[in-house]
């Protein structure tokens, strides 16, 4: 093979205009082809899809790359062709998840359905009355407890993984690690086993407390995350100028890590805030507004859901988009919170430094 | 040399240890050493409680209740046997993992090789934001959105491939609404963020200069991926794909709708509406159960748990081994 003359003004070749035509040749026809088949031979979508669409643009992608690149571009262009199909593949699961809950929950919407209890509603009652306020208090009051409990605990977890000298430590990582995929049903039967061995009535603190094992792993994960990106010089210093650990840890780590510390929080209240098979288990549910959760029944946002949602009344199914909506909203609004504070921290390191250099 | 010398006694090795020295500290450190060992607390109550309450059950079952395949609770001694929702559960679990792996890999391989910073941010986001759908979300979706059609996609691999024994069912008749198939589905759409974050995670922490290297010697984007990415990721994917499992086999309202209960084995006729689940199982006998049955239930919840927690702990030992940059 010689070499190719070498352009003038630049060392490498410059874009190959037929190529590009040929990919976005080969990125339209599959697409066409298939659209035809479905208008003219009432083929099925989905058979569409896979029998035709995928094999045709494998086959183009595979051509195009044989074309360019020689033998060795058809298992690239094979590799990005799948690849790109997969994802677009669950962004369209993802998205079709969000579409239908917020058309669907939008239905229900409205200060009404926000702020009103269920007291007097049946399936039929219409949207007008009644709402999820009940449930929105239940599932705070319960997933507050929980966060109160679990975070200190987890941040302790994550200080000991980080800064003791322990043997341990790789198996009580991996350990929490395992119990993070411990199913939820089993957690509410755990609580349950506890109620009944005890004799303790059903209550919303037994929803509390079946929730911890779910949301202890999350908080000790990333709370251990945030600690090991305070840099280990900051303790040593602190150490060395004679700090007790304790003191350098609320003084300098702490500090350091505030931001995430609450991410570890928040990502751990978006963790629990939709678990719906212990508190099923472990809370008996209500129509009314309850603040008690030591005794008594109290709603929360997903038995609410998962009571109206295989009702036959399309009422009732709206009431359950309505409460996942709601549900969902929390949880987004969670997930953006702690998006936004463990970004903040690049932001402030860079004021110090500019306050620095003044 | 002197024999004097040699004598000499020799000295004591003195050992480092940097303990903590003051009462502050020596608090701090046992209070944190409290709270990590909570795991094997946690672990051990809820064995110990489980098995307190399921006892009853089991001693009157005996074996037969992980094998046999009759649930009565109208008999006078209760017959009460999980067989089928064990095989049921995992049947599901494999057709979810599956499923799963493959749109897993590509996800991952897309943000961490093909997208650029910004894009690939913006999708990470995005498969977290999946992670975070509740499950109860996805049970609802599943029931209403979903279901219909991964019916219609399992009819047409019974039309087409209804030949091969994994598509074969008794009738078409009962559709295919309950079946394995669906319900794998759910929960691949549940596993596809844990097996993507940790599988990204490991491909992105790869050496960048060995997969420059495999460039520079001529080699392609997919002889790179088949030949190095691969290989040095795949202890990784394999424990990620086990996590990924652990979490198929709990998964309980998600596909608590969208499943066919019986008491039969499904063996692997996947299109089959038959079969079932244990988590879903015990979520739907809860609500009638007499204490005799629950203590059933709570029977088939430690024998969830074990086997979960079995999957699980292995699967994390394969991660955090693939993953040394995570220790200290």
């Amino acid at each position: 093979m010689g070499f190719a003359p070498r352009p003038a003004t630049q060392p490498w070749a410059s874009v190959n205009k037929a190529r590009t035509a040929y990919i976005v040749l080969a990125s339209i026809v599959p697409i066409f082809l298939t659209a035809l088949a479905v208008v003219f031979t009432h083929l099925n979508q989905n058979v569409a899809l896979m029998g035709v669409f995928l094999p045709l643009q494998l086959l183009a992608a595979c051509l195009v790359g044989f074309t360019s690149f020689g033998k060795r571009g058809v298992g690239d262009a094979a590799l990005i062709v799948l690849v790109i199909f997969f994802a677009t593949f669950v962004l369209v699961l993802l998205s079709s998840v969000v579409v239908a809950l917020v058309t669907e929950g939008a239905k229900a919407m409205s200060w009404t359905f926000v702020s009103q209890n269920n007291i007097y509603v049946s399936n039929t009652t219409s949207l007008d009355y009644g709402g999820v306020g009940h449930a929105i208090i239940g599932t705070l009051l319960i997933v507050g407890i929980t966060t109160l409990v679990t975070v200190p605990l987890g941040i302790a977890m994550a200080i000991y993984l980080t800064q003791s000298q322990s043997k341990t430590k790789g198996l009580i990582r991996t350990l929490t690690q395992a119990i993070s995929g411990l199913p939820s049903v089993v957690a509410g039967l755990f609580i349950m086993s506890i109620a009944l061995t005890l004799g303790w009535e059903r209550s919303g603190v037994l929803g509390s407390m079946a929730l911890l094992p779910l949301m202890l792993p999350t908080v000790a994960r990333v709370a251990e995350e945030a600690l090991r990106l305070v840099p280990v010089d900051l303790r040593y210093a602190a150490l060395a100028l004679g700090a007790p650990n304790y003191r350098a840890f609320f003084q300098v780590i702490l500090p350091a890590a505030k931001s995430g510390l609450v991410t570890a929080l928040l990502l751990g209240v978006a963790r629990i805030i939709g678990e719906t098979a212990p508190l099923l288990l472990t809370v008996p549910i209500n129509n009314g507004t309850s603040w008690n959760v030591f005794s008594g029944n109290i709603m929360t946002l997903p038995a609410y859901v998962y009571g109206y949602l295989t009702s036959a009344f399309d009422s009732s199914q709206s009431r359950a988009w309505g409460a996942a909506l709601v549900l969902m909203t929390l949880v987004a609004l969670l997930f953006g919170a702690a998006r936004y504070f463990s970004r903040t921290k690049s932001l402030k390191s860079k004021t110090t430094k500019q306050k620095a250099s003044k | 040399m002197s024999e004097s010398s040699a004598i000499k006694p020799e000295p004591v090795r003195r050992k480092l240890a940097a303990g903590p020295l003051s009462r502050g500290d020596k608090w701090f450190f046992r209070t944190t050493s409290i709270a990590a060992n909570f795991s094997f607390v946690l672990v051990l109550f809820i064995l110990v409680f489980l098995f307190i309450q399921a006892f009853p059950a089991l001693s009157s079952q005996g074996l037969p209740f992980v094998y046999g395949s009759v649930w009565d609770n109208q008999a006078d001694p209760m017959v009460m046997q999980i067989g089928p929702m064990i095989w049921g559960s995992v049947l599901i679990g494999a057709v979810g993992v599956v499923f799963a792996t493959p749109l897993a890999i590509a996800l991952a391989y897309l943000i961490v090789f093909l997208l650029s910073n910004r894009l690939g941010k913006i999708a990470t986001a995005l498969v977290d934001l999946l992670a975070a759908l509740p499950s109860v979300i996805i049970g609802l979706w599943a029931l209403f959105v979903f279901s219909p059609v991964a019916a219609e996609w399992a009819s047409i691999l019974h039309t087409y491939f209804g030949w091969f024994p994994l598509f074969q069912v008794s009738t078409a008749d009962n559709g295919f609404g309950g079946s394995p198939f669906v319900a794998g589905w759910v929960v691949a759409i549940m596993i596809v963020p844990i097996v993507t974050s940790i599988t990204r995670e490991v491909f992105s922490q790869l050496d960048r200069d060995l997969i420059n290297g495999a460039l520079a010697l001529g080699g392609s984007r997919f002889s790179t991926f088949r030949r190095v990415i691969f290989p040095t990721s795949a202890g990784a994917v394999v424990g990620a794909i086990l996590l990924g499992l652990g979490r198929a086999l709990g998964e309980t309202v998600a596909i608590f709708y969208v499943l066919q209960l019986s008491f039969d084995i499904n063996w692997g006729q996947i299109l089959e509406p038959k079969g079932g689940a244990v988590a879903s199982m015990i979520l739907a006998k809860f609500g009638e159960a007499d204490k005799a049955e629950v203590s059933g239930l709570i029977a088939a919840g430690l024998v969830l748990f074990i086997l979960t927690l079995g999957i699980n702990f292995l699967a994390s030992v394969i991660v955090n081994r693939a993953q040394p940059w995570r220790k200290n």
